[in-house]
């Protein structure tokens, strides 16, 4: 949600991101925080024993050249610091998002109204019923008051009034929101303002519970828990972790024996060991681990959505069943016209003319639509809205849920528009008689899954305006990408299953449910849940608040209602229904990147072992200078280095996430096998030669 | 307190159960099977039963298939024997041990070369290397044609009789190749020497036939054309009968009928009732456990006790002593472990009951066991949202069921080839050539042991457990007599735990989810295969300036033949040596502490993987099951997935469990080799010197921790710190593995199962199999390359740098 802002002072913000990461990076060696990453914990104590043992080289009783352990301590210390750094790096463009959001929590002015209020429809309060009070003071269920120009204090639901409310330090969206009682729009949160008009409000959050709160707390990653597939693969590294240790510990035992068993050589250092160990040890993966969370978190704020908890971002990656709302995530938000159709005998240009005049006043986008259809086909410019002034005479027949029918009255000619079954009852009362033909075109087209709206002149049908749901252009491809993914879309409609098998077959989704109602979609989810299926939803009323809390990721539309978002565990300020769809991505997106890293880490081991092992034991078994087939100098220290560099690599990897495009299973693991899996046991070789060169150039 | 009263009533109640269960399969595997097997061995191969003994001019002249030592110069030599005080001392086979870079051996066949060339001046051909080399048993009846033809011209001159009436007797007693196929064309020197004694004393007359020419015979890839023959026929074989008998077997575990219902249906219930189980009540994993752990302890107490008081019992008529109570409780926990580690010389230290009724039977439910657990970790897959994981008695009874009837048939068969199977006490047979003991002493006579021992064979290979009868194991010529013989073995190893991989496969609902484990296994298999026989048929590098021919050819198996028993060559012995490794099992047809170091590294990473290709009955495709967790785990991120297997989720709880799981073997294989190298008493007990020495010990904590049994046999592994130490690695990389096993099973068989859709890894496709085996292999590599860098690589690199290993 910050993108906006953030675009604007981009270098600033980045050099201070970076100082401030840097900062955190020392700070983070302290070991009461770095046990909890286990990886890197192990690793800060390698380095402080390699001090130590440096100190006492320096000292002249060195196990090794003192030159030669003060490096290898620098690197560990290095490693440490960039894992460091990577998480501080994360967790700092977080902080930078919260602290934007926090200015906007301070303490504000309320205006509470007295417990004996009695809410009248329509009467603003006045003066005397309400005390003015600090926001930290209101709890949950007070009523409060707010007018134009004020903050509104704490998140609430509107209970009276209407008004227009600037959401912006909320969605980024500058245009303003109407915020009324009652419907989907209700809700409203702490720290927007008002722009006109006034409202009375319930206030649904406790300080410091609010929205704004919550959202601070996510993002600044103090209330992050590690979900549970990064608890799963943190064990996974700590077992690992558990094993190099064991390896390296026992190599000690058995240079001893070799020693001894060979007569020659000495044994291997601890300095050496603990280089092996660090080598060894998932230091990728787990100096990235968390910041890979952290930048997961970040990427879907980035996209204005807002987790209530990590687990929904992994189930996201899991879920196999979408469920769609067809209105605004399939086809446009509108239906269009698309054809005119006139009937017993009236000339086409007649209809397709009184068909603009019907529609020229009408604002809706299906009106728009007639007036672009009737000027694009038949050549008739459309005549400016501002048409009442040069017209005087024409006087426009708003749409009325009564009536449910438009028009325009011009002179004694009455021209209407409007649903078949209400155009019928208006041409038999006006005495008339609907001809065959009339009932015929209705039909086809409310067949083809289209809106038939019936025009009539002076209580005559003249034919047939052809309305019809647009499907999103590139939805279809869209849709086939996530059916290769794995991934089963259901277009979720009130339409009939006729209408909604036309718009389904379109747009290529894989089952629809028509003329749904809360209770079918609560069901719909339930009976795939119970297949062992995970289902993602939007919603944004207050009838999909139960569909919502059932469904595995439920994203609430920002400006849905206090019940939708609260059963939700995604919010979408941008209120974006196809959002779903990169939401979905960006959970596979988080956990491919770990398993990747994973893969990388675990690979690149092989190739040390080639380099260490042969370099450890030298004094003792010369023979085993075979194993060093790439002839390296300093092996052991080259070593080091590249695995601490390739951390600090990889961290635009772990903040970005590997590349992602919809393919399936087998196609994912077979391309980030041979990047990640392949690529990591050639990487090493790669990297350490050039690192021993380097070091032979400058003369180590 | 209502709670531990009921815990302790279920206790109880267990208890009861697997007392009377133990009771009755000690009954039926201890007792009724060896009592039918004898008989109907003693009906129907008599000869063979009771030791393929030779009757010359009318008296027992010795067996043929037992060895005898020559060394008068009129007679045809045999192969070089390691046993002691004596060599070819019938009552401890047991092979040199001796490692390939150990100066020791290199001075050992140099010194037999120069006896060869000292008895045989004129003679220059090259030596062929089965001739000074030391056999697997010590107890080695043949030498390869070559080593007889070698022979020819010092027995001519010193019999004066004519060089062609020796070739031509030579060729009379010529076996070929079994079947004109299996293993190797070889000469039994007894029958040899005694037939060249009737030819002095013209009692038979040869006619020499056209001299034997040398074709040298075409190699395919390296080996002879036989030999890849051989190979092939065994695993078109195995595959046959893999989807047969696995197809069985999870009819058996279904309770569906089979062919042998009318038997095993009865027996079964019988033991049920009997034992107060019902089989329809399930278990939880707990309960499960409980069953497993209270049924294992039982069982190694009895076996415990049963060596500690073997003098005072019967069926022990050569007189066995009691066992040291460390050795007692090695061998209970190595034969309760499937493991059957011994630390002790069949021949010597137990006795025929103690076989019988406790090692015998604990073959059979140790196996068993592994085989229940199994059943149960795949109920945690195939069962959706379910809390119990079947009954482990029924399970344990049903997978005897499947044991037993495949072992008699295979006893019988290995009867017919040659394997005793008799209650008789030893044979003294006469020595045609006399000889000195280490003392100086003259021993004139062979004391040939006996006993019950292809019933013991068929399951020790069967179920993997590999504890031998004698204590050469396989590579006796009682335990493995014909090449025919041991192709029946290795076969007997494999087909558990392949067939199990269909078995599972078939209960979860998809054959190819099991047929593609099977594949991956293969997969790491074959090339460890090809190692092994590549490195043991090129030979022992050392050998070659000391003029031995160690090329094979039709007329020697050639390659490294030290530890090896002629009857299957070189090839053979490399396949039954990866097979045995690979499997758990840990028979071994030769030895392996001599073989060339890439081989021994074969053998030990085989184990360090895990056990998982093939793996012991039940207990490898369970740890190999934890392996593809794991790689589905890291596999499932890297598609985007929080990772599931089979439907079922891995999360925290479960990659804990796996992570543990995979660590114990890992930590017990290193640590207890760490305390080994550390202390005197650990390296008091290595033979070899250098880098072998430290292979010897790493060797045997990796077959204790993964319960193979299979030894650098080199390691005095006698001993109170080993017999503890072991023990130790054995009980825990048994049962802590078998109980998270069954853990993970409880809470798999909790969840639900996820339908498979196009964004569900297939875990039966070429590429995850691949994943699979990379993952395998790379785990055990980083966990035990560093390890193997200071035993078997580094004495490989240093052979091959031409430098013998400074002692």
């Amino acid at each position: 949600m910050v993108e906006h802002t953030g675009g604007r002072m981009l270098s600033e913000k980045q050099y201070s991101l970076y100082k401030r990461a840097l900062i955190d990076a020392f700070l983070k060696l302290d070991p009461r925080t770095l046990y909890r990453n286990v990886v890197m914990f192990t690793v800060e104590i390698g380095s402080v024993i390699t001090s130590l043992l440096w100190v006492q080289a320096l000292g002249g009783h060195g196990e090794a050249p003192a030159g030669f352990i003060g490096a290898i301590a620098a690197w560990l210390w290095f490693t440490v610091l960039f894992a460091n750094f990577a998480e501080a790096l994360a967790e700092g463009r977080g902080k930078a998002q919260a602290e934007s959001l926090r200015k906007m929590r301070q303490d504000t002015e309320a205006k509470k109204l007295y417990l004996g209020y009695e809410i009248e429809k329509g009467r603003e309060p006045a003066p005397t019923d309400f005390i003015k009070v600090s926001s930290s003071t209101l709890h949950r269920s007070d009523f409060f008051y707010v007018r134009a120009g004020d903050i509104i204090p704490v998140d609430g639901e509107v209970v009276e009034g209407v008004a227009s409310v600037n959401e912006s330090a909320i969605t980024g969206e500058s245009a303003p929101v109407i915020r009324e009682s009652g419907g989907e729009r209700s809700a409203v949160t702490g720290g927007t303002v008002i722009l006109s008009d006034w409202l009375i409000i319930r206030a649904s959050a406790n300080p410091g519970e609010g929205f704004l709160d919550h959202m601070i707390s996510l993002i600044e990653g103090a209330k992050r828990q590690k979900t549970p597939n990064e608890i799963a693969l943190n064990i996974l590294l700590i077992g690992l972790t558990a094993v190099f240790i064991v390896v390296c510990a026992s190599l000690y035992a058995f240079s001893l024996y070799s020693v001894k068993a060979a007569g020659a050589g000495v044994p291997v250092t601890v300095t050496v060991l603990i280089a092996l160990f660090v080598c060894l040890a998932p230091t990728t993966i787990g100096g990235l681990l968390s910041a890979i969370g952290i930048a997961g978190m970040d990427r879907l704020i980035r996209r204005n959505v807002i987790t209530t908890s990590g687990r929904a971002i992994e189930a996201a990656g899991d879920v196999d069943v979408l469920l769609l709302d067809k209105t605004g995530t399939i086809t446009l938000g509108n239906r269009q016209a698309v054809d005119l159709k006139p009937v017993d005998g009236t000339d086409i240009m007649e209809l397709a003319e009184t068909a603009q005049l019907a529609s020229l006043a009408d604002e809706t986008p299906e009106g728009r639509s007639i007036v672009v259809l009737v000027k694009e086909k038949y050549g008739l410019r459309g005549r400016t809205v501002g048409a009442s002034e040069s017209v005087p005479e024409m006087q426009f027949i708003p749409f009325s849920s009564h009536t449910r029918m438009s028009g325009v009255d011009h002179g004694d000619v009455h021209i209407r528009k409007g649903a078949a079954d209400a155009i019928f009852a208006h041409i038999q009362e006006q005495g008339n008689s609907i001809s065959d033909q009339l009932k015929q075109e209705v039909n086809v087209i409310a067949g083809a899954g289209g809106t038939p709206l019936v025009v009539t002149k002076n209580g005559k049908a003249l034919g047939v305006i052809y309305l019809k749901d647009i499907v999103k252009g590139g939805i279809k491809e869209r849709f086939a990408q996530l059916r290769r993914m794995g991934i089963k879309t259901i277009m979720i409609t009130g339409d009939n299953r006729l209408t909604a098998a036309t718009i389904a077959a379109e747009a290529g989704v894989d089952d629809f449910l028509a003329e749904a109602t809360p209770e079918s979609k609560l069901k719909l989810i339930r009976e795939y849940q119970a297949g062992g299926r995970m289902v993602a939803m939007t919603g944004d009323g207050t009838n999909d608040a139960p569909a919502l809390a059932q469904a595995d990721v439920a994203v609430a539309m920002n400006t849905g209602t206090q019940p939708a978002r609260e059963a939700a565990n995604m919010i979408d300020l941008e209120s974006n229904p196809t959002k779903l769809i990169e939401i979905v991505e960006i959970g596979k997106q988080l956990l491919m990147t770990r398993g990747a890293l994973t893969t990388f880490s675990i690979t690149n081991d092989l190739a040390k072992y080639f380099f260490i092992i042969p370099a450890a034991f030298a004094s003792t078994y010369p023979a085993l200078a075979a194993l060093n087939i790439l002839g390296l100098h300093n092996p052991i220290l080259s070593a080091v280095i590249f695995n601490a560099l390739i951390i600090i690599a990889l961290i635009p990897l772990a903040l970005h996430g590997v590349a992602y495009r919809p393919m399936t299973a087998e196609e994912a693991l077979r391309k980030n096998i041979l990047i990640y899996g392949i690529g990591g046991v050639i990487a090493p070789f790669i990297g350490i030669k050039i690192i021993d060169m380097l070091l032979v150039f400058i003369g180590v | 307190m209502g709670i531990s009263e009921s815990f302790q009533s279920i206790i109880r109640k267990q208890v009861r159960s697997a007392l009377v269960v133990f009771f009755l399969l000690t009954i039926l595997t201890g007792i009724i099977y060896p009592l039918v097997v004898t008989g109907i061995a003693q009906m129907i191969f008599p000869t063979q039963a009771n030791g393929n003994l030779i009757v010359h001019d009318g008296k027992v002249a010795g067996s043929a298939l037992i060895g005898q030592p020559f060394t008068s110069p009129g007679y045809f030599w045999g192969r070089p024997s390691s046993t002691s005080p004596a060599p070819y001392n019938a009552g401890l086979s047991s092979g040199s041990n001796l490692g390939p870079s150990n100066p020791a051996l290199i001075s050992a066949v140099k010194a037999r070369a120069e006896i060869l060339h000292a008895a045989d001046p004129g003679n220059t051909l090259p030596i062929p290397v089965d001739l000074v080399t030391s056999s697997g048993s010590g107890l080695d009846p043949d030498i390869s044609v070559a080593a007889a033809n070698y022979q020819v011209s010092r027995i001519a001159r010193e019999r004066n009789l004519s060089e062609s009436d020796v070739s031509a007797l030579v060729a009379r007693q010529t076996q070929n190749r079994q079947f004109g196929l299996l293993g190797e064309s070889r000469v039994n020197v007894l029958k040899l020497n005694l037939a060249l004694d009737d030819m002095s004393s013209h009692l038979i007359t040869v006619t020499p036939s056209a001299g034997q020419r040398e074709v040298p015979p075409p190699l395919v890839f390296g080996l002879r054309m036989t030999e890849w023959i051989q190979l092939i026929l065994f695993f078109i074989v195995l595959a046959a009968l893999i989807v047969p008998i696995g197809g069985f077997m999870a009819k058996v575990y279904s309770g569906e009928r089979t062919f042998l219902t009318p038997i095993t249906g009865p027996v079964e219930k019988w033991i049920l009732s009997a034992s107060g189980v019902s089989g329809s009540e399930e278990m939880d994993w707990k309960m499960f456990a409980v069953a497993m752990m209270i049924f294992s302890v039982i069982g190694i107490a009895v076996v415990f006790v049963l060596q500690m008081a073997q003098q005072i019992l019967p069926l022990n008529p050569a007189g066995v002593g009691p066992a040291s109570w460390d050795l007692s409780l090695n061998t209970a926990v190595s034969f309760a472990t499937n493991t059957n580690w011994q630390a002790y010389a069949g021949e010597a230290g137990v006795s025929y009951l103690t076989q019988m009724i406790g090692l015998a039977v604990q073959n059979f439910i140790s196996a068993a066991v592994g085989m229940a657990v199994l059943i149960a970790f795949i109920y945690g897959f195939s069962r959706r949202s379910a809390t119990t994981i079947g009954n482990f008695w029924v399970l344990l009874i049903r997978s005897v069921m499947i044991l037993l009837p495949l072992c008699t048939i295979i006893a019988l068969i290995l009867v017919s080839q040659g394997t005793v199977q008799t209650f008789s006490g030893p044979v003294t047979v006469p020595l045609l050539d006399p000889v000195k003991d280490n003392s100086g002493a003259l021993v004139t006579t062979q004391s040939i042991p006996l006993g019950p021992a292809a019933s013991q064979i068929a399951i020790k290979q069967l179920g993997t457990n590999g504890g031998g009868f004698f204590n050469a194991n396989s590579a006796h010529p009682f335990e493995n007599p014909t090449p025919f013989a041991n192709f029946l073995e290795v076969l007997a190893i494999l087909i558990i735990p392949t067939a199990l991989c269909y078995t599972f496969g078939k209960m979860i609902g998809s054959a190819r989810k099991g047929i593609a484990i099977l594949i991956a296994m293969t997969l790491i298999f074959a090339p460890l295969v090809g190692m092994t026989i590549w490195s043991e048929v090129s030979g022992n590098p050392a050998f070659t300036p000391l003029g031995i021919d160690q090329t094979p050819t039709l007329f020697q198996p050639g390659g490294n033949m030290e530890g090896k028993e002629v009857r299957f060559g070189v090839v053979q012995s490399a396949f039954f040596a990866v097979v045995t490794t690979v499997t758990s099992c840990g028979a071994v047809n030769s030895m392996h502490d001599s073989y060339m170091p890439l081989g021994g590294f074969v053998q030990m990473f085989d184990m360090q993987i895990g056990e998982v290709v093939f793996g012991g009955v039940g207990s490898g495709l369970y740890t190999m099951l934890i392996f593809v967790i794991l790689a589905m785990f890291i596999a499932g991120l890297m598609v985007g997935r929080t990772p599931e297997l089979y439907g079922k989720k891995i999360e925290p709880y479960e990659m804990t469990l796996t992570t543990i799981h995979i660590l114990i073997p890992i930590f017990l294989i290193l640590g207890l080799t760490t305390v080994a190298v550390l202390t005197d008493t650990g390296r008091s007990a290595i033979l070899n010197p250098g880098p072998h020495g430290f292979s010897e010990i790493l060797y045997a904590f990796s077959s204790a921790s993964q319960n193979n049994g299979s030894a650098f046999g080199g390691l005095s592994a006698n001993s109170v710190f080993y017999n503890l130490t072991t023990a130790l690695a054995m009980f825990v990389g048994r049962y802590a593995v078998a109980i998270i096993t069954l853990a993970l099973a409880g809470s798999f068989v909790a969840k639900k199962i996820v339908p498979v859709t196009d964004g569900t890894l297939r875990d039966h496709r070429p590429l995850f199999i691949v994943w699979l085996v990379f993952v395998v292999i790379v785990v055990g590599a980083l966990s035990f390359l560093p390890a193997l860098s200071l035993g078997p690589v580094v004495e490989h690199l240093s052979m091959v740098a031409g430098g013998v290993i400074h002692g």
